[in-house]
């Protein structure tokens, strides 16, 4: 008879490095070694504690086949079980938790990373597109942002001062997000005024890559209150991918977000979404930050908008999101911190008890992934 | 706190080929998938989470392929996550999809692996592997760097030219009757040894295939397994890696794999792999490597390679049968093969092998890795939950 009896799983402990434009000094493993370091320092748990290694990376970003094996010493890999998921690294803390949950390991480490400074972010996302139809038509992300920030304009009740708003809330908060190398900060009119390349995208509403890395550690609940007396437990994961053929989506919205959503807080046990404190989302633009608000069931199709005033019940990404700063590959990893870290009270306010995560892949986030945590 | 228990209730595979011109990637993976939910008696409705793997993207130049396989599949809106593990990558998922089972994340699973070898540059991308400022100069795919670790266990272990020779003439021997095998050649060992040297002491006989192919593997938990008639219940599943660069990185037995290994035949129950299992399955990139595994496994001790081929005792009638459907002498379509040999033990342990198929196979035992020979994963398989 199979049992039924899961382990809890907590996140204990995790670091980024500082996420920035370009790290021309620091090399991949130097990323990748300074996340882990920063992450097992001060937990209590040391490398010979960690039973699985899960990691994300991507081996176009990289210039680099398997490129997993040239980073194991990095990431503190050697004679340890490991596996590359090939996805955002919120992924990869799904691999992680299933190995705990399941009773076969007691500590897991979750490590994403990306250097797009090194590479070509356009070819990245115009290789991800099949090479009959779609790679012809030269779709990246940049063109994949505006074609969806279109059909949410064209199908909902949204307008363009909604997501000038949104991505003008994104700057302000990452202000005070001292993990970010920042340009100066751009008021709603430096938005509005900075190019419009992905009609009807300004560029400062789309997501800007930089390079970073982030490690996560997962633990059982036996090992979770050795560490801490506030272990921010998952309570619940789901993930989703829709269609590959944009035109074959669903306009306006973001379906796999919602069954994404829908699968972690209906493992939660979550039925009122308002007992949700904060959110942490990653998107592509402005407007997919939008559809995804509202595709976890924040607000109404096309309007996300009201999330973003002082009285909204739920806090969308207090780090600033993706916005302002996105490591591909590790995006949603970076949420899952902020999120956990928040929930532990690390930033020093322990009044959220219940956050949301959200990490996506693909062209035009094709791929979703939503954690539910708890303290 | 007890594992849950998981088992293989379906397996699929595609006639492999040099060169598949009629099917896309996708296309390839599907013939592979509905031939595993047809042998599994399901329909994707009842899978909960797919799992893909295949080689490294650049073999065939589609960034993240499981994004566009989620529709030649009728995977959309579930959970599709791609692992990658260079050729160890199917036995990865496998190892990813067990622990989705066992973690309460999903039911039933369906990974996916394949390769379509034909559309890329294998042994460019391949050198893509090594470190661009100390590596990639004088590194040239993985040939150069395989011979040496042979050159290296000839002198150590004995493992000679003429036993990886008997490697490859029984692995060719096999795959003749092995119907989605599609090297079909019988070989002597005077074959193999007068061969073209590619890179001397690997010669052009000791080298299996490259191929366009695909393999699906479904699994269950213990309860949607009740459905399955004839279920191959994984009785322990492992995989571990080695950092590249620590010097003291042993060229002569491969550490990972004997850690696998020992991880493994523990959660089986395992004392003694060369009497307990009835069938094994390995993933030899080069006919030396699988004498390495001999070894490594367990089945002979260190040094006990040549004599183990020499014996017979692997050969399809022996005592401890090693690779009956032809290993990847057979077939290699790279990011397929690590799942193709989890496949056949479970095909073997089902009784559903067919013309290769070893009298009452109760306990299949199979070995994948990958990267450069530092990822090794081993699984044990068997008819009974145990």
């Amino acid at each position: 008879m199979a049992t039924n009896t899961l382990n809890r799983v907590a996140v204990v402990a995790s670091a980024q490095t500082l996420l920035r434009d370009a790290w021309t000094e620091l090399q991949h493993v130097d990323l990748i070694a300074s996340a882990v370091d920063s992450a097992l320092r001060g937990s209590g748990l040391r490398m010979q504690d960690v039973d699985v290694i899960i990691d994300c990376g991507s081996d176009v970003l990289d210039g680099r086949s398997i490129s997993n094996c040239g980073f194991l010493g990095a990431m503190g890999a050697h004679h340890k079980e490991e596996s590359r998921v090939e996805e955002d690294g919120l992924f990869g803390a799904i691999y992680g938790t299933t190995k705990i949950a399941s009773g076969s390991a007691s500590v897991a480490l979750i490590i994403a990373y990306s250097k797009p400074s090194e590479s070509d972010v356009s070819a990245y996302y115009s290789t991800l597109t099949e090479p009959f139809y779609q790679r012809a038509l030269g779709l990246d992300h940049l063109s994949a942002a505006g074609l969806m920030a279109s059909q949410y304009l064209t199908m909902t009740d949204a307008d363009e001062a909604a997501l000038l708003h949104i991505a003008a809330e994104s700057w302000r908060k990452v202000a005070c997000n001292r993990w970010v190398e920042l340009p100066e900060i751009p008021t709603s009119a430096d938005i509005q005024a900075s190019p419009r390349v992905a009609d009807p995208l300004h560029r400062l509403q789309i997501a800007r890559p930089v390079d970073g890395a982030v490690a996560v550690i997962l633990a059982t609940e036996q090992v979770a209150w050795r560490l801490t007396d506030r272990p921010v437990w998952v309570t619940g994961m789901g993930a989703a991918m829709d269609s590959h053929f944009l035109a074959d989506r669903l306009p306006g919205e973001l379906e796999a977000a919602r069954a994404a959503g829908k699968m972690a807080t209906k493992r939660a046990g979550i039925t009122d979404i308002t007992s949700i404190d904060l959110a942490e989302i990653s998107a592509s633009s402005a407007a997919t930050e939008a559809m995804v608000v509202e595709a976890l069931g924040f607000a109404a199709v096309g309007h996300a908008v009201d999330c973003y005033s002082e009285n909204a019940a739920v806090s969308i990404n207090p780090s600033g999101g993706a916005l302002p700063a996105d490591p591909i590959m590790a995006t949603g990893l970076v949420r899952l911190h902020e999120a956990s870290a928040r929930l532990a009270g690390r930033l020093g306010d322990e009044s959220a008890t219940r956050a949301i995560v959200h990490g996506a892949g693909g062209l035009g986030m094709q791929n979703h992934c939503v954690f539910t945590l708890e303290v | 706190m007890t594992v849950r228990n998981v088992a293989i209730v379906g397996t699929g595979q595609t006639h492999h080929a040099r060169r598949r011109k009629d099917v896309t990637q996708v296309g390839l993976a599907r013939e592979a998938v509905t031939r595993a939910l047809v042998d599994a008696g399901l329909t994707m409705d009842d899978i909960d989470s797919v799992v893909v793997c295949s080689g490294p993207v650049l073999f065939a130049a589609v960034n993240q392929p499981e994004k566009w396989l989620v529709d030649a599949i009728g995977a959309r809106l579930k959970p599709v996550v791609r692992v990658t593990s260079g050729g160890g990558t199917g036995l990865a998922g496998a190892l990813a999809a067990v622990n989705q089972i066992r973690g309460g994340f999903a039911e039933r699973v369906l990974v996916v692996a394949y390769d379509k070898l034909s559309e890329g540059a294998l042994q460019y991308s391949i050198s893509t592997l090594y470190d661009p400022f100390w590596g990639r100069e004088f590194a040239v795919g993985i040939m150069g760097f395989a011979a040496a670790y042979w050159r290296a266990r000839m002198d150590n272990l004995g493992h000679t030219e003429e036993a990886a020779a008997m490697v490859s003439v029984k692995n060719h021997k096999n795959a003749l009757l092995n119907p989605y095998a599609h090297v079909k050649k019988e070989i002597s060992v005077e074959d193999v040894l007068n061969s073209r040297p590619l890179c001397w002491p690997i010669k052009l006989l000791d080298v299996p295939p490259i191929s366009d192919g695909a393999c699906a593997v479904v699994l269950a938990s213990e309860d949607a397994a009740k459905s399955s008639p004839d279920p191959a219940w994984i009785r322990g599943m492992a995989y571990y890696s080695e950092a590249e660069n620590v010097a003291n990185r042993s060229m002569v037995q491969s550490e990972p794999l004997m850690i696998a290994a020992q991880r493994v035949y523990q959660q089986a129950g395992i004392t003694n792999p060369r009497r307990q299992c009835d069938v094994v399955e390995v993933q030899e990139p080069y006919t030396c490597f699988e004498l390495s595994y001999y070894e490594g496994l367990g089945l002979c001790p260190p040094g006990g390679a040549a004599q183990l081929i020499a014996s017979g005792a692997t050969q399809m009638d022996g005592d401890i049968p090693v690779n009956p459907s032809g290993g990847c002498m057979g077939a290699n379509p790279i990011g397929a093969t690590a799942l193709i040999r989890l496949a056949e033990i479970a095909q073997q342990v089902r009784g559903r092998a067919g013309a290769h198929q070893i009298p009452d196979a109760r306990v299949g035992l199979m070995q994948a890795g990958g990267g450069w020979a530092n990822l090794r994963g081993v699984a044990v398989v068997s008819n009974t939950k145990g």
